[in-house]
């Protein structure tokens, strides 16, 4: 630093002195350069042009990784074919998987072996005939609210027919410290719906 | 000045320094030994054994009180008591008030103590006292500390108030301002307000407070401490009068903006949050002004450094401060604060901060007065020094793992593996993820501890060797005459140079001349200080309850049904915030893992707000009906049965204890008299609360659940129990439902109206017009 480096001010409290020295000029640049930066930072967020926002942000990373996800999925309709099909699908459970693990677990148990909610590994169904109406259950909750709803919550429909496909597929892996059957034994998957 | 003018004799008050100080060591032990406790239950939940008083959402509360305002708060008091007097050349104004300050303060913690145990709380963070307590705190601070400090002021012996003062005046005001205006709330009981600010608004309003409570508790008052103490006991001149005067100025009027940093990403609306984070950025140099005004201010000492333990204890606290102040700024730009918001990296960020700066610097002060106040000479070194390597170890080894912690989960909760689902869809993975981290904390808190074993040891070892009587050394000084001048107006020395008139003035003003001229009148620098805290304040905090279109309504949200709303104050009073957050961000991983973001409108009824600052558990914003009522009953009973790896504490005695129905109405008043729609509320609302219950333990029973609760589980089985009703308790009587209640209804009122209507659900429409990305983009 230069020459008036440490001259005293003339100051003096309680003994404590002190010096007139300069402020550090590294400290003043940066503090003007962070000044700088809010300036164009604001202007740039708010004011230019759209879709700088953590919304508009929200709505890219959400297409991005649904692209991801289902890309090459295409949209699946909620059929007994479409559930039929997609319950041996080992690649496609996996988001249904997800699903699973994410809202199901805290009931139906880690492997659908059941807790508050029913096992899902046997054959007995207490609301449930038919493999479409796995999707209905999800959708619309039974058992007064037993079992919720969640069309609101799951947002997009190959998210219900996986989770629907993959909790088909659960069904007969008898999965270890099961709790006890409830409701009727059902038919099979694939058995031809009765006249 | 004639000197003839006769001198004052005077003494100081160094026995009110001697209580403060002790009030430091016992509330520095009490917070920290709370601190690892609350740790412990994170690891060990069953610590709390089943009792409500020892919860985490209880205690946690009394830890960080203990450790701000105790420990912090005391530290502070001695501080400005030892170095006021000697910066005025005075005696404090009044031992009365003196001595009121002292008794109210440790009153204060005292109730603190009882009173969160109980579940009495405000449910706002580090403004946790209810309403009785909140009004002691202004009347103590202010009305005993700010008068007794400005009264000094008035009849000071020293013409200029060194920067210390500058940093004590802007504590006392701004600390009042802040805590007046986040504490108002209409009271409806003797222990119980609402917030006059709701959702949104309170939520700024807390983080304004929140923020400036980490400034002006934590960091003005310390800046102050270590403006008088590091020079004294480094016997060296500070380092830049100047640099004292910006980065004082900068602070006092930059910080006050910075508060919405802790609100990124939520529901408060965007504009705020980037103020928020650039004032943040701002902050950066006028934050490491203070820490190098220390640090050069030991240039030439270093050698004093190595041998002298108060000189190490300060070059510690003020690298930390550095550290803490370069790591705030960083957190609050916008996706730095996305990884890091609601995970441990908060919570080490605060531990550098509390532990590095406002302990270590605390403990420097203490260990550099205790010969002084007791009059002899400190009992050992050697320990200090020990002391001194407890301390900054244990702080490594608090805050280390803790930063992993936290990145380890920000980094989980966000992951999608490459099938681009969740690659951590339990939420309880990542708490299970994060335990080994929880108990190297715990080492690292005891270790911080036993240094405080050691001061405390040293302490006593010391006071045992003061002399019978303390000496009161007899000052003279001259009391300040009428008519003083300044010094001459400065000129530029650019005085006939080629430079413009602006930049000669420029010039001249840099010399800080106008300062100078401040720095004797007390008022006038205290109410430029107000000015600047006002002046920012008003501008962060009033667009956003002027600006409708901040909060757009929501045409289905309603207000909270009575029993709701009775089962909401459980929420608070069990102090369940301090775990769980209400705020869903606009993060696709978060939006799969909880549902749709949260919205400005939907939090219109909620006094307080509960967004929360971190997630020990997960989010709870669209909690409603995502669980059965029977789930949340055995949830609350015990965690573990439903989540296995929960580190949440079990809450028998909900389904246990009466809810007072009794007292519903006045909750139900108070909500009404802030804008609640209510109608036949405000007349019928205990039998409204009693119907509801009814239903949800109908619904409950529909779902296998109980309608009653034996005292004595076994009795259940035992037919002719359910004849007496001493050994049961009916549900529909008992706190649990209607805190289940509450949990049902929250978040559920955004889908409201389509749930009451016929409309086709969502599988059935989508095929047809949606694809895949439009519609989950299209949530909004």
């Amino acid at each position: 630093m230069s020459a008036p480096e440490n001259e005293l001010t003339g100051h003096e409290y309680d003994g404590i002195e002190e010096y007139d020295n300069p402020l550090p000029g590294w400290w003043s640049a940066l503090f003007a350069l962070s000044a700088v930066f809010a300036v164009f930072y604001v202007v740039y967020v708010h004011l230019g042009e759209e879709g700088k926002d953590l919304h508009a942000e929200y709505d890219a990373e959400a297409a991005e990784v649904m692209e991801i996800r289902f890309g090459q999925l295409g949209t699946l309709t909620a059929d007994r074919d479409t559930l039929l099909q997609y319950k041996d699908d080992e690649k496609w459970l996996v988001a249904g998987k997800a699903v699973f693990q994410t809202h199901c677990v805290s009931c139906h148990g880690k492997d659908g072996e059941g807790l508050v909610g029913v096992n899902l590994t046997d054959d007995h169904y207490k609301h449930i005939t038919t493999i479409e109406d796995i999707v209905k259950v999800i959708e619309d909750g039974a058992a007064g609210g037993a079992m919720p709803a969640w069309k609101n919550r799951i947002p997009h429909v190959n998210q219900v027919v996986l989770t629907a496909a993959y909790v088909a597929s659960l069904r007969g892996t008898h999965a270890a410290g099961g709790k006890a059957p409830e409701g009727k034994e059902i038919p099979a998957w694939d058995a031809p719906a009765e006249p | 000045m004639p000197s003839s003018t006769p001198l004052d004799k005077f003494s100081y008050d160094d026995d009110i320094v001697r209580k403060f100080a002790l009030a430091t060591l016992i509330w520095a032990a009490v917070a920290t030994v709370a601190g690892l406790f609350v740790a412990l239950l994170l690891v060990v939940p069953d610590l709390s054994f089943g009792t409500p008083y020892l919860t985490f959402g209880r205690l946690r509360p009394l830890h960080t009180n203990a450790a701000i305002f105790a420990f912090a708060g005391n530290a502070i008091f001695a501080a400005v008591y030892y170095s006021t007097q000697r910066l005025c050349k005075a005696r404090m104004w009044s031992d009365t008030f003196s001595k009121l300050h002292f008794w109210g303060w440790q009153l204060i913690i005292v109730l603190a103590a009882i009173t969160l145990p109980l579940g009495m709380t405000q449910g706002k963070e580090y403004a946790e006292l209810i309403w009785p307590i909140d009004l002691l705190i202004a009347v103590v601070w202010l009305g005993f500390f700010g008068t007794n400090f400005f009264m000094t002021l008035k009849h000071r012996r020293e013409r200029h108030m060194y920067v210390a003062l500058w940093f004590y005046i802007a504590t006392i005001v701004t600390v009042t301002i802040l805590h007046v205006f986040n504490n108002l709330v209409v009271p409806f009981n003797l222990f119980e307000g609402y917030s006059i600010y709701a959702g949104v608004q309170d939520a700024l309003m807390q983080w304004w407070y929140g923020h400036n409570a980490v400034a002006f508790f934590l960091t003005t008052p310390f800046l102050g401490l270590m403006y008088y103490f590091l020079p004294k006991a480094a016997n060296r001149p500070v380092f830049s009068y100047k640099l004292s005067i910006i980065h004082f100025w900068s602070l006092v009027f930059i910080y006050i903006w910075a508060g919405p940093h802790h609100l990124h990403y939520t529901a408060l609306p965007e504009w705020a949050m980037t103020l928020g984070m650039v004032f943040s950025l701002m902050l950066w140099m006028p934050s490491w002004g203070g820490m190098i005004n220390g640090l050069l201010t030991l240039r030439g000492a270093w050698s004093k450094v190595a041998e002298e333990p108060v000189l190490k204890f300060f070059v510690v606290g003020i690298t930390f401060y550095g550290m803490a102040t370069f790591e705030g700024p960083m957190l609050s730009i916008k996706s730095v604060n996305g990884l890091s918001h609601y995970t441990d990296w908060t919570i080490a960020h605060v531990h550098a901060g509390a532990l590095g700066w406002n302990g270590m610097m605390s403990f420097g002060m203490l260990y550099w007065l205790l010969p002084r106040i007791f009059q002899t000479k400190l009992y050992s070194k050697k320990m200090a020094n020990w002391h001194f390597w407890l301390g900054t170890l244990g702080i490594l080894a608090y805050i280390v793992p803790i930063y992993v912690a936290g990145l380890t989960q920000g980094l989980m909760w966000r992951a999608f593996d490459e099938a681009g689902n969740l690659a951590y869809p339990d939420f309880v993975e990542t708490v299970q993820a994060i335990e080994p981290m929880w108990w190297a904390r715990v080492f690292g808190g005891a270790l911080f501890i036993a240094g405080i074993g050691l001061l405390a040891y040293n302490w006593l070892m010391t006071w045992k060797t003061r002399p019978s009587k303390y000496e009161e050394p007899v000052i003279e000084a001259a009391p300040l005459s009428k008519d003083y001048a300044d010094g001459p107006a400065p000129t530029s020395e650019y005085q006939g140079h080629a430079v413009s008139d602006l930049g000669q003035r420029f010039d001249v003003w840099t010399q800080a001349h106008w300062h100078r001229i401040w720095e004797r009148l007390p008022m006038k620098f205290t109410v430029m200080t107000v000015f600047a805290v006002l002046l920012a304040s008003a501008l962060e905090l009033i667009p956003s309850f002027m600006i409708r279109s901040n909060v757009p309504t929501i045409d289905t949200v309603k207000p909270y049904t009575p029993l709701e709303l009775a089962g909401r104050d459980i929420y608070v009073a069990e102090g369940c915030y301090n775990c769980h957050s209400q705020m869903i961000r606009p993060i696709f991983a978060e939006t799969e893992r909880y549902g749709e973001y949260s919205k400005p409108g939907e939090f219109i009824y909620d006094r307080p707000f509960q967004w929360g600052s971190r997630r020990i558990g997960p989010d709870l914003a669209r909690e409603g009906g995502k669980q059965s009522h029977l789930w949340h009953l055995r949830h609350l009973r015990d965690p573990e049965a439903t989540t296995q790896g929960s580190a949440m504490p079990q809450y028998p005695h909900l389904e246990q204890t009466k809810l007072n129905f009794a007292g519903i109405p006045d909750r139900v008043e108070a909500a009404a008299m802030l804008g609640a729609p209510y109608e036949a509320e405000l007349l019928h609302a205990q039998d409204m609360a009693r119907a509801q219950a009814k239903t949800i333990v109908a619904e409950l029973v529909a779902q296998d659940g109980p309608d009653r609760i034996f005292f004595d589980p076994a009795d259940a089985a035992n037919e002719a129990a359910y004849d007496d009703p001493s050994k049961y308790i009916m549900l529909e009587e008992t706190q649990a439902i209607a805190l289940i209640a509450y949990l049902q209804r929250i978040g559920v009122d955004l889908h409201a109206a389509e749930e009451v209507g016929e409309e086709p659900s969502m599988v059935a429409e989508n095929p047809a017009d949606a694809t895949p990305a439009r519609t989950v983009g299209g949530a909004r």
